[in-house]
């Protein structure tokens, strides 16, 4: 019988563990792409896949997230005005877009960055508010005119949200079909997607720094943990989607031939309290929810090589960010006698809606264990993800537990976060569940300043205000995962990735 | 013949169109919103007001339940909200894994399912018997989830026979079939115990009519009077158990699909509902039900094939 099934496995040409020399293999944690189109991919798998098929204006280099090593990628230079509002950006010359759809000129460049700052063309609108227009001067030369200042123009057109580029000629001809027929610049183009299955893309032969030395890349829809595991572990997949859990990370690298990639940005988890509402209306109840998180007991949860203590309301390694600011410690008693002072003597209860994620469901029980034993019992209203998306946006949960990563500049995090604007329920609502604005000043100041000093001095005040104020609770910083083969070779050290997910790019390799 | 065909087709249309309201109402009555699906959490209201005018969810509930019903009498399902994929084409991808793990699942319930049962129903309260009914509990008892990773466990990291990834090229026959083969034993293994069970009553019911004693009594062979005056009589609520197990299959083969890595329709409908993917979701019900339909004709068709007087009522 046995004999017989390897037979029908050779037929079949598929051994298990079959090698495709030039094939790279990824295993995502996804059940499917969403759009492919740049400018409406929001979602991890969706931005990891753009990522191989798009350029900006300007890039991070690979393995990178700092804004501060921002180099140029399809323009070759750029320049300023004295006081930041007018921008000139030089396009190389010669680059091509996939499948024939020609040269990029600056007429691309206008097109695209005019796309992402609609909202009916772009889910990242909001981040061009600034911009007044955008013009090409000639054919390989664009210039920006903003109408204020903005803390980091370069990482609006670098290659990230709404700064990929896209060929003019192909989103006009193919409308709503550009998203599952994208055309960009990249080191790989897409060829095919099977729904539920993989997206399938190829080399761009044409790429302008150097063909790929990977033919192929099968991006694999595999959405159970337990079997994207098995097939990594039977060698059909080349690099896998990996868990933050230290328990995993530590199976993993227990593997033979495997490298377990951790790296930024890291995603902070805050728990945002409504300071309009009660109970949270009253400081001294946050003050104790505040007091009874016990941050070093997540991080020893989820793992020291995955996670890390959340420090402020902006995650660490963001410019801007400052540990400086008054947080609160982990002191239970405080918490006991915060409660008794606010009338509480016997604890309280507080009806929290929640996801039904496992990721974020599993965190939000270790916090309800931890708030339990200062006396607050969380009453976890447990709904499907959606559901909680829009409940927590209706103000229906006075506390929102909520795990994100942004741009690393503390201005992004702050005005969407903690902004009198982008408070939940208001027109210009983004995700301020706190309903705070005592820092909008700072935050406005800030975000329009020309002196980095000034600016570093009005964001750390601004993180002052609201952690005292306890608007939010930083809990703790999960890092991104990966696996891959030792074969693999990126062609750059994996530190940190603005796509969520390796950048596979024209030096990676795959080597025998 | 055909008259019983067109009068069941006939009877389906009010219930067909019954679901496809049910399925409107109900897409639109669980809370979450596609707009914010598809834009991300950092979406502000007025992209999402946008997207929403770009997709017609801003029309009147009565008119867009007018564009529901005429594109689905057209056939015309429009595209997916979420991928804008053509929702035909999305289908026309994965329906054919569906089909092929749903008809293996079933070659193999049956396969294992009739002859155990039948055996059991033989032996009744022997060590047989009792071993087919602890066998059934388990099959009916133990997840796919479970039982598939035991097979990938076994089968593809400790044998290396088969791959975990069980995605075939539609056009590459023998990699499909080959790639079948766990998951129809993982999902067949489940129906087999229904069979079982269901073989197994109905045998034991038609062993103790008055005809199977008079066909003992004048001679008739005992397997004679087993396959042919048994079973032919006891497989009226083995078709009506396969059939209402099929329609299951297609649906609830979404556990198999997921841990074998197998695109399907399951998967889709699942995929559909998290994104709040409403047109997906119209569209997908429509071609379920009407593959629901289909494979109950094809039931009462046997029936009449087994029972003529079916027919004839």
């Amino acid at each position: 019988m046995k004999k017989l099934l390897i037979a029908m496995a050779l037929l079949a040409g598929a051994a298990p563990g079959a090698g495709y020399a030039q094939t790279l293999r990824i295993g995502m944690a996804a059940q499917d792409v969403g759009r492919l189109d740049p400018h409406f991919a929001v979602s991890t798998i969706d931005r990891v896949a753009v990522a191989w098929m798009f350029n900006g204006l300007v890039r991070f280099p690979p393995g990178s997230i700092d804004p501060a090593k921002i180099e140029p990628d399809l323009a070759e230079r750029w320049e300023s005005s004295a006081d930041g509002k007018s921008w000139t950006f030089f396009l190389r010359r010669g680059v091509q877009f996939h499948g024939g759809f020609g040269e990029l000129t600056a007429d691309d460049v206008v097109f695209s960055l005019r796309r992402a700052a609609t909202a009916a063309s772009s889910a990242f609108s909001a981040d061009f508010r600034a911009f007044e227009t955008i013009e090409a001067l000639d054919r390989y030369t664009v210039r920006i005119v903003l109408r204020e200042n903005v803390p980091s123009l370069l990482g609006i057109v670098t290659n990230y949200s709404g700064g990929y580029i896209v060929s003019r000629r192909a989103a006009t001809e193919r409308a709503e079909g550009f998203a599952r027929a994208p055309i960009g610049t990249g080191p790989f183009a897409l060829e095919r997607v099977t729904p539920n299955a993989s997206a399938e893309l190829v080399a761009h032969p044409q790429y302008f720094r150097g063909a790929p030395q990977i033919q192929r890349i099968s991006y694999r829809f595999i959405p159970s943990d337990a079997s994207r595991d098995l097939a990594f572990q039977n060698r059909e997949l080349d690099i896998n989607y990996g868990r933050a859990d230290q328990t995993w990370v530590n199976r993993t690298r227990a593997l033979p031939g495997v490298t377990v990639d951790v790296f930024e940005p890291g995603e902070l988890t805050i728990l945002n309290l409504d300071t309009t509402r009660p109970p949270f209306n009253d400081i001294r109840i946050r003050q104790a929810l505040a007091h009874a998180v016990n941050r070093a007991e997540m991080v020893r949860w989820r793992g020291p090589d995955v996670s890390r203590e959340g420090q402020s309301l902006v995650p660490r390694g963001y410019l801007g960010f400052t540990a400086d600011n008054g947080l609160l410690p982990f002191d239970l008693a405080r918490a006991r006698a915060l409660l008794t002072e606010a009338g509480h003597p016997n604890g309280i209860t507080i009806r929290v809606v929640h996801t039904q994620l496992p990721e974020m469901l599993s965190g939000m029980q270790v916090i309800q264990q931890q708030l339990r034993r200062a006396g607050i019992t969380l009453d976890l209203q447990v709904v499907e993800h959606a559901t909680f998306h829009q409940q927590i946006r209706q103000n229906l949960s006075p506390l929102v537990y909520y795990a994100s990563a942004r741009f690393p500049v503390a201005d992004i995090y702050l005005s969407q976060f903690f902004h009198g604007r982008a408070r939940v329920g208001t027109p210009t609502a983004v995700t301020n569940f706190s309903h705070c604005d005592m820092a909008d000043a700072q935050i406005d100041a800030a975000r329009v300043s020309t002196n980095p000093a000034e600016q570093l001095r009005l964001w750390a005040e601004a993180q002052n205000l609201l952690v005292r104020a306890v608007c939010g609770v930083p809990v703790m910083e999960t890092l991104l995962v990966f696996a891959r083969r030792n074969n693999v070779d990126y062609g750059y050290p994996l530190t940190g990735s603005m796509s969520l997910g390796p950048l596979i790019t024209e030096a990676t390799r795959i080597t025998p | 013949m055909i008259g019983f065909v067109a009068r069941r087709l006939l009877t389906s249309i009010p219930t067909l169109l019954a679901v496809l309201t049910l399925v409107f109402i109900i897409v639109r009555i669980v809370p979450g919103d596609p707009a914010m699906v598809i834009l991300g959490d950092q979406a502000t209201p007025e992209a999402a007001a946008a997207l929403r005018a770009r997709l017609g969810l801003d029309a009147p509930i009565w008119l867009q339940y007018g564009r529901f019903i005429a594109a689905a009498l057209t056939g015309n399902f429009g595209a997916s909200m979420v991928t804008s994929r053509p929702i035909i084409d999305e289908v026309a991808a994965v329906l054919p894994h569906t089909i092929d793990l749903t008809l293996a699942a079933m070659v193999v319930g049956v396969v294992v399912g009739v002859p155990v049962g039948i055996w059991a129903a033989l032996h009744r309260n022997g060590a047989i018997d009792v071993a087919a009914r602890l066998l059934s509990l388990v099959g009916l008892s133990f997840p796919v989830f479970v039982s598939g990773i035991f097979l990938l466990l076994a089968f593809a990291l400790h044998w290396r026979i088969f791959p975990v990834i069980g995605a075939a090229e539609l056009n590459d026959i023998p990699d499909r079939l080959y790639k079948l083969v766990l998951p129809a034993i993982t999902l067949g293994l489940v129906m087999a115990a229904y069979i079982t069970r269901v073989t197994r009553s109905a045998m034991l019911a038609c062993l103790s009519e008055d005809y199977i004693r008079t066909a003992r009594a004048k001679g008739v062979p005992w397997r004679r009077v087993v396959w042919v005056h048994g079973l032919r009589n006891a497989s009226l609520p083995i078709v009506t158990v396969v059939g209402l197990y099929v329609g299951i299959l297609i649906g609830n083969s979404v556990l198999t699909e997921i841990v074998f890595n197998r695109p399907g329709l399951g998967k889709v409908i699942v995929g559909a509902l998290n994104q709040r993917d409403y047109t997906m979701l119209q569209g997908l019900m429509v071609i379920y039900c009407f593959i629901i339909v289909v494979v109950n004709l094809i039931t009462d068709l046997l029936y009449g094939v087994l029972d003529p007087r079916v027919q004839q009522a």
